[in-house]
């Protein structure tokens, strides 16, 4: 293998794995901060590239600007889910709240199946320029989502660590109970951090939608990425979502060449297992939730 | 004189009835100290006092505000602030970002919030030292307090603190019954689970007993300190 293509991999597997750090952030600030395996998350983002695609084929405006409306309206929709429905089940154990997601989740994307049919649509290129640095050839569009993925993801580690409210966020994920001797709200804090979560999933759906086809399809494969960049990066900690997607996103590169595309699945899935066998606290080494 | 007011509290876990009609007021300012041994239900006498857990019959009142079977962002607004078991600090956080945590309820400005964590600084001023250090890597008595600060941020009228001198050092002990004693001073009403009963005397005018969930005795430091029964059963004497 050339040193050139060494470096184009490289570079493919860093800017896939800015986009992974988008779609596993909230699924993993929603797993350490409520305890709930959100199975809604995939089709949530798969919701954000439909929402961008339309904003596209009807306004002609691009996935980058319908973000910054796409996300908070999907997270409103998060925020109502956690606040009318999941929160009736909040306090039962870890299985109930992922069965329930599950069903939500077979609604949602029974319904996007429906409304847009299962084939792909694909988003016009924003600008379809092409950066090369010498023997490597990198699309605008894809440089420029990756690091879109990455300053969302690190603006919302900063909002948590310097806000009154996210400070709250943090403090419920470490000690529920001491959090509400300082007067907090847990059952409001959850309907925020899931509508934060799920807000992140509809700007992951835009950013994806920049580079990806989109159908209803995509929504397991997503919550995949979202599972194995947590697991790697350790639960509920938002740079770890960033060091797990990015990990991934270069494993899955290098995949690609060696063993196939064809194969992604199977070496996520591999460096899932072998994360949990050997690592189970994640590569920064920061403990879970338990 | 204001102050915190129970009646008839009886309260436990689930069908485990831990307080049965317990009653006794904690003066404000002033410094009340719970004794009694191993699971006696003085840390159950505190979550229902803070509302972690609701009282099965009883009145918690503060002020002419009846609490009892609200939640416990209530209480604190209200003006409780509860130092739990163990100090609970939000470990990953450092110093001054637990003490802002402590100040949730209230919502302040950031100028005014400045002002109250250098109230806390003056008061402790080993916390000011380490502000920006992870809060749980510090001592067990720095931790307790960063803990008491974290309650102060709140500005209760009645601070509710459990175990306040387990497993700390002698001087660390000494500094926490100084600024707790200027607390008192200053108008704030305290109630201080301690299992030292010497330091129970030492630091509280009024003392209540508490003997497998209900109150045995209430009375001034002196006279229970005197009790023969009570040394007895506290201090080992014969
Ligand atoms: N979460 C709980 N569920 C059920 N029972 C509990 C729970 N917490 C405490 N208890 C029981 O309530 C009783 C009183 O416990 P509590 O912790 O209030 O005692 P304590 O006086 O604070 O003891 P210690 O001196 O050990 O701190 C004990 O019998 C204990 O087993
Ligand atoms: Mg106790």
């Amino acid at each position: 293998m050339s040193a050139s293509l060494l470096a184009q991999v490289l570079a493919n597997g860093l800017l896939l794995g800015g986009l992974y750090a988008a779609v596993a952030a909230g699924f993993s600030l929603v797993w350490g901060v409520l305890n709930v395996v959100n199975m809604l998350h995939g089709s949530a983002i798969v919701l954000g590239s439909y929402a961008a695609w339309f904003a596209s084929a009807r306004f002609g405006v691009n996935p980058f600007l319908s973000a910054i409306v796409v996300g908070p309206a999907i997270g409103l929709l998060g925020w109502a889910v956690q606040r009318f429905v999941i929160q009736r089940v909040i306090t039962a154990p870890v299985l109930i709240t992922l069965v329930l997601t599950f069903a939500l989740d077979l609604i949602l994307n029974n319904g996007m199946i429906n409304a847009f049919s299962a084939d792909y649509r694909k988003v016009p290129p924003v600008t379809g320029a092409i950066l090369t640095f010498g023997p490597i050839g990198l699309p605008l569009d894809r440089v420029l989502a990756a690091v879109a993925g990455v300053v969302v993801t690190l603006a919302v580690h900063a909002y948590l660590n310097n806000s009154r409210l996210g400070r709250a966020i943090v403090a419920v994920r470490m000690d529920r109970e001491t959090s509400m001797l300082m007067g907090v709200k847990v059952e409001h804090i959850y309907a925020v951090t899931f509508g934060l979560g799920l807000a992140l999933a509809g700007i992951a759906g835009c950013l994806m939608a920049v580079v990806f086809p989109i159908s209803p399809l995509n929504s397991s494969g997503y919550l995949g990425i979202a599972f194995v960049a947590c697991v790697l990066g350790g639960l509920g900690s938002i740079v770890g979502a960033i060091v797990g997607g990015i990990v991934l996103g270069v494993v899955e590169s290098f995949g690609a060449i060696f063993v196939g595309p064809e194969y992604s699945v199977t070496v996520a899935a591999v460096l899932l297992i072998a994360m949990l066998l050997l690592r189970p606290q994640g590569l920064l080494g920061r403990a879970g939730y338990e | 004189m204001t102050g915190l007011t129970i009646n008839g509290v009886t309260a436990g876990y689930g069908d485990v009835t831990v307080l049965q009609d317990v009653s006794f007021n904690v003066a404000a300012p002033g410094i009340t100290a719970v004794i009694g041994s191993n699971g006696a239900g003085k840390t159950t006498l505190l979550r229902a006092l803070s509302g972690l857990i609701r009282p099965n019959a009883g009145r918690i009142a503060l002020g002419g505000a009846e609490l009892a079977g609200q939640a416990p962002d209530a209480f604190v607004a209200t003006g409780i602030a509860h130092v739990p078991e163990g100090r609970r600090l939000f470990a990953g956080m450092t110093v001054e970002d637990n003490l802002m945590m402590g100040a949730f309820s209230r919502r302040l400005p950031a100028s005014a919030l400045r002002e109250e964590l250098d109230a806390v600084y003056a008061l402790f001023p080993r916390l000011a030292e380490r502000r920006k250090q992870d809060a749980v890597s510090m001592s067990g008595g720095e931790q307790q307090m960063c803990a008491i600060g974290r309650g102060l941020m709140a500005k209760p009228k009645v601070m509710l603190i459990d175990e306040l001198s387990l497993g700390l050092a002698p001087v660390a002990v000494d500094v926490l019954v100084d600024a707790l004693t200027r607390l008192a001073a200053d108008g704030l009403g305290l109630l201080v689970v301690e299992q030292d009963v010497a330091v129970a005397f030492d630091l509280a005018s009024q003392i209540v007993v508490l003997d497998r969930g209900r109150v045995t005795r209430t009375g001034p430091s002196a006279s229970v300190a005197a009790d023969p029964a009570v040394r007895a059963a506290y201090l080992g004497e014969a």
